[in-house]
């Protein structure tokens, strides 16, 4: 097409001089491309119009009425948020994001992009770590539910620390349950009597050739016979031993007669028996067998006692509630609203390190990518300056990725500020409401009869908390 | 202060391809060196090995006494200029000065008098606080010789460090460098491509082509005996003219003849051209030593048909054609000539340069 | 007088090595992050092990077992779940419905973004840079902002017109295109910005109309940012929860997100569902992520101010 036929096709638009093409449009162009560039502009303007901008306009204004939006009720909503316990606590719990998150993340993404640049496997390492970005929070909060479960046989961090304790402080065959109430002293039945540091000893003292039965109750019949246990027998004396019975004093035939040994009772096998002499020093060690009878063959001299070693009591790990509220910080003793205010709920804790797994890979990639656009050439400056790689790293490199930095935090800060979807995915049910955070305290009161204007009020207040970001994006863009 | 000394130094990169070919330079203490050659020619590797910012595959780099090839950069006393400037954006133009001198843990009082007195030799006092990103490229270069000079290291070591900067800059600051040398009487090695730095700035230039050294030798060596082709076309600007002619001995006397051009050897050329049996040989002229006209006795005369005049002032540029060569002179500007037209250039036998067509190698007297 | 050594010296070859000092601390470097590596894909690998075991076996004992008895691994869990059939509600119905939300979307932001950031760079009408300035400050808009006058909205047009809009999949729709525009948008302006205006001057001289332009110059040479734009669109919207928990509720279907929420109740005793719907939910993403990886990584460049 030449200049010629334009004119005809659009006969309103002023003859033109083909002048050299500049980087400023020529002339006015004409109604027509004005008109043209800006129906472009229509639709995506009508859509933040109607489902962006009316409803930002109309939240604020709803945030003043109360919850049937029929009564105007000025600030009172706003007063309910600092005042309402529960959203004293998503309050509490956004401050604890905002300033554990931002900083992890962005330090490990430092950490990551630095230390992938000396090794020749970053990019498997970077898809690796940069992957549960396409997981939904919603699949990694529930992944990372069932690495926190609280028993030890389905949850990793608790499977794990029960193996390391198990090494430590091995539990023993009839474990005692302090948080079911019980203790050793509950396990006494027969001539038995508490002795020190958890053990159990006879009450009467006995000597080589004589016998000793001690009765115990209070342990199950199920962890008798996974122990293998059979049924008790009175024991019989040999000269020069000390022999006995250590058996479970309860007959379902006899429930309430204790002392005697009846045939359908049951020996208490496996049990560390220690011979203790006068002064309480220890002469000789058994294992009472399947039916708990037990023998101390050439005791020496008497009169002795019949010690049941501590170690068979000792408590297993059963795993720590992560995903509760527990609170890290001692508050339990405070009044409820500073609770509410400075008590760390142990889910926090582990949310974090299910939200760093997913976003660290984004920090990585972005501080990584402006790792790379560093000029080299300063980075060898200062290695002939005289800096070694660390200060090189230290004064030099992460000053000088300084604005990259804030962008990651900044981006992390937002993010973390509306926080939902891990935490209603991730924390127990009984830990949503000590877990929870504005945006799920908007999406409560949301669905409530009675709190929408509530939920109006805190969708601004989130607003509220994020427009410093909003001014910041501006400066950047405008500067 | 320290001289340097390259010993066969060596970079082949991984996968075979050589970057430096056995380097040998010895640069005394004091002396401004250069570097010259085309780019991707191996001078800024070699001149990142003597900094230790790449590794050295054979060879040796000696600065003073020592061999430091498996020494860092920052344990072999040394200071270096980059292109962009390679300065700390985050810090003022003290601290970036300074910067070597803190890692140190240089004494604060000795820093700030070091840092003063390079800012006044370079007029830098009144930029002091500002930040790199505040200076233009001239001030931005002169503080990154100010990081260098702060150090007082036993060398300096400068790449291409005016190719950023806009022409006029470019003299300025060359000029700076070449007092800052007058000053410090420091060891300084030059890097360019650009070979009217090197020959302005130098007290030896090394011309390197392809990994390998051409020739090193004084700006005046080079231009009057360069011993090779390469380094005669590279040195001078308009480069030399090089036009290749048969060698005809018979008759006792050696005359070289191609079309247009007629070249009558005077003795000592004449045995060397004897001597050499070759029957083909490369001459070359440099363009301000021919003359419109044709003096007597031995020399060079060519007929060539000019092509372009450029007026320079008080000389002219002549492009003439010959037979198939393109010969290019300065002349005069009051001779009269005009486009067109055929002119008889000449020039004398001392100012002929004589090279193998094979090897390139000047034909010269056994040394 | 020339100082250039004429002969070599016996050759002085010191011998390439690496400064002795690095080695260490390459092994170290190389070793933590080997470790860091594994730790990041132990979670998903749990997951996996676990929807291939059989759903009895998760309250006994941990899926890391498996690597000791391997032969327990099996597709049950999966068979169950498919042979549900699109029922609503269930595994395969969500993922259509995951489905028919994602790619409109998708398509909607991408299109209506390019077309909104052509008229932001080459339109010629005053106030463009207000209306951009106004786009990026809407980046960081907290969505929370509309629920509550979109959610009357809907609702009022259902009442009057019969369309029911709150609860149905388009007015979910609706609401991500609106929320996904504002980055789409400054995406593609960014990118367009580095067409030279020139190239559009030369046609519109040659006589071609803006929609002609925008068709035949801007739009191809935008694809890489396109492409960039729709893969985090995308991913964006599949992984949801929150806009769909409120403009899908009662609806009989439900996004895979939905689906897998709805499981929390259940949580310790139906897990093998969690685990088996996790590992399907994100099969689609990791494909659109391992395609494009290199456009996804670009639109989480640019994008770093979602």
């Amino acid at each position: 097409m030449t200049v010629g036929d334009v004119a005809e096709v659009l006969p309103d638009a002023p003859k033109q001089e083909v002048l050299p093409t500049t980087g400023q449009p020529v002339g006015g162009g004409g109604f027509r491309s004005h008109l043209g560039s800006l129906l472009f502009l229509l639709p995506g303007i009508i859509w933040l119009a109607i489902i962006v901008v009316y409803p930002f306009i109309a939240t604020i204004v709803r945030s003043l009425f109360d919850s049937s939006g029929t009564n105007f009720i000025g600030f009172d909503n706003y007063k309910a948020i600092f005042s309402t316990t529960d959203i004293i606590v998503a309050l509490k719990n956004n401050v604890v994001w905002v300033v554990v998150f931002p900083f992890l993340v962005t330090f490990f993404g430092l950490v990551f992009a630095v230390l992938t640049e000396r090794i020749r496997w970053s990019t498997a390492f970077k898809t690796i770590v940069f992957m549960p970005l396409v997981f939904s929070a919603t699949a990694a909060g529930l992944t990372w539910a069932s690495i926190f479960f609280i028993d030890p046989h389905t949850g990793m961090v608790n499977a794990s620390i029960q193996a390391v304790s198990n090494k430590i402080n091995p539990p023993g065959l009839y474990p005692i349950d302090a948080s079911a109430g019980q203790s050793v002293s509950s396990l006494v039945a027969t001539d038995v009597e508490t002795g020190p540091s958890g053990t159990l000893q006879s009450k009467s003292t006995v000597n080589p050739g004589s016998t000793v039965q001690m009765g115990l109750i209070g342990i199950s019949p199920t962890t008798l016979q996974q122990n293998g246990a059979a049924p008790a027998a009175a024991p019989t004396a040999s000269s020069g031993s000390v022999n006995g019975l250590v058996w479970r004093d309860f007959s379902p035939s006899h429930p309430t007669t204790r002392g005697q040994v009846y045939p359908d009772e049951q020996g208490i096998p496996g049990l560390h028996l220690s011979l203790l002499g006068a002064n309480g020093s220890v002469a000789a060690a058994t294992t009472t067998a399947a039916d708990g009878s037990f023998s101390f063959a050439n005791a020496g001299g008497g009169p002795f006692r019949v010690q049941i070693d501590a170690n068979n009591f000792q408590p297993g790990f059963n795993g720590i509630f992560f995903l509760g509220t527990q609170s890290l910080t001692p508050t339990s003793s405070l009044s409820p609203t500073a609770q509410a205010i400075l008590s760390l709920p142990i889910v926090d804790i582990a949310m974090i390190i299910a939200y760093l797994w997913i976003w660290a890979g984004f920090a990585m990639v972005v501080i990584g990518a402006g790792l790379a656009a560093l000029n080299r050439e300063v980075l060898e400056a200062a290695q002939i300056d005289g800096a070694t790689e660390w200060q090189t790293l230290r004064r030099v490199t992460v000053p000088m990725l300084a604005p990259v930095l804030v962008v990651v935090f900044v981006t992390m800060l937002i993010n973390v500020l509306k926080i939902f979807d891990i935490i209603v995915n991730m924390a127990a049910p009984s830990s949503q409401s000590g877990a929870s955070t504005i945006a799920l305290q908007m999406y409560d009161y949301f669905g409530s009869d009675t709190g929408k204007g509530l939920a109006a009020a805190l969708a601004v207040a989130l607003f509220v908390l994020v427009v410093p970001a909003m001014l910041l994006n501006l400066k950047r863009i405008r500067g | 202060m320290s001289g340097v000394v390259l010993d066969d130094l060596t970079k082949r990169y991984d996968g075979g391809a050589l970057a430096v070919n056995k380097l040998n330079l010895d640069i005394k203490d004091g002396e401004f060196v250069c570097l010259v050659g085309p780019s991707g020619c191996g001078k800024t590797t070699a001149l990142r090995m003597i900094a230790g910012l790449e590794d050295i595959t054979s060879g040796e780099v000696r600065i003073g006494d020592r061999v430091v090839n498996n020494l860092p950069p920052r344990d072999r006393d040394i200071a270096m200029v980059f292109q962009s400037y390679a300065l700390y954006p985050h810090m003022s133009v003290r601290d970036n000065m300074a910067f070597g001198l803190q890692l140190r843990k240089t004494p604060k009082a000795d820093i700030d008098k070091a840092v003063v007195d390079a800012a006044r030799i370079l007029d830098l006092e009144r930029f002091l606080d500002r930040k790199p990103g505040q200076l233009s490229g001239g001030q931005r270069q002169r503080v990154a010789l100010g990081r260098a000079i702060v150090r007082d290291p036993a060398v300096f070591l400068m790449d291409e460090p005016l190719s950023n900067l806009d022409a006029k800059l470019r003299v300025q600051t060359r000029a700076e460098i070449a007092r800052m040398h007058t000053r410090l009487e420091a060891t300084m090695i030059y890097v360019t491509h650009d070979q009217v730095e090197a020959m302005t700035m130098g007290d030896r230039i090394a011309v390197i082509n392809e990994g390998v050294l051409q020739q090193a030798g004084s700006p005046k060596e080079l231009y009057e005996l360069p011993q090779n082709r390469f380094v005669a076309g590279f040195i001078g600007s308009p480069s030399m003219n090089f036009v290749e002619v048969k060698v005809d001995v018979s008759g006792g006397t050696v005359k070289l003849s191609e079309e247009g051009v007629e070249l009558i050897p005077d003795d000592v050329q004449s045995a060397l051209l004897r001597d050499s049996g070759l029957e083909k040989v490369i001459v070359g002229f440099r363009p301000e030593h021919l003359i419109a006209g044709v003096p007597p006795g031995p020399g060079l005369r060519i007929t060539a048909a000019i092509d372009v005049i450029e007026f320079l002032g008080n000389d002219q540029l002549i492009h003439g054609i010959t037979e198939g060569h393109d010969i290019v002179a300065i002349v005069n500007a009051d001779t009269e000539l005009s486009v067109g037209e055929s002119v008889v250039l000449s020039t004398e036998p001392r100012r002929l340069h004589l090279f193998n067509p094979t090897t390139g190698e000047r034909i010269a007297k056994a040394a | 007088m020339s100082a250039v050594r004429a002969a070599s010296l016996p050759a002085t070859s010191t011998p390439r090595k690496r400064r002795v000092r690095l080695r260490p601390s390459r092994i170290v470097v190389n070793v933590v992050l080997a470790a860091i590596a594994i730790f990041w894909l132990v979670p998903a690998i749990g997951l996996a092990i676990i929807s291939l075991r059989p759903e009895s076996a998760f309250d006994q004992s941990g899926w890391w077992t498996v690597l000791t008895a391997p032969a327990q691994l099996t597709f049950s869990n999966y068979q169950a779940l498919f042979a549900q059939g699109f029922k609503p509600g269930g595994v395969l119905d969500s993922l259509t419905t995951s489905l028919a939300i994602t790619i409109p979307v998708t398509i909607l932001v991408t299109v209506i973004s390019s077309l909104s950031a052509y008229s932001l760079v080459f339109g010629r009408w005053r106030g463009r840079t207000l209306v951009f300035l106004l786009i990026v400050a809407m980046l960081v808009l907290p969505l929370q902002m509309a629920l509550i006058p979109v959610a009357s909205l809907y609702s009022a047009i259902g009442s009057a017109t019969g369309f029911k809009l709150f609860g149905s999949v388009i007015g979910t729709i609706i609401f991500h295109v609106a929320f996904g525009l504002p980055f789409g948008i400054f995406l593609m302006r960014n990118f367009y910005t580095g067409i030279p205006h020139d190239l559009l001057e030369a046609g519109r001289i040659d006589g071609a109309g803006e929609w002609t332009l925008f068709r035949r110059v801007v739009l191809p040479l935008g694809l890489p940012a396109a492409a960039s734009l729709a893969i985090f669109q995308f991913i964006w919207v599949w992984n949801d929860l929150l806009v769909s928990l409120i403009f899908l509720t009662g609806n009989t279907h439900q996004t895979l997100t939905l689906f897998l929420y709805g499981q929390t109740r259940f949580l310790a005793s139906n897990y093998w569902i969690i685990a088996t719907g996790g590992m399907i939910s994100i099969v689609i993403p990791l494909i659109v992520f391992f395609a494009f990886q290199r456009f996804f990584v670009r639109g989480v460049l640019a994008g770093a101010v979602k």
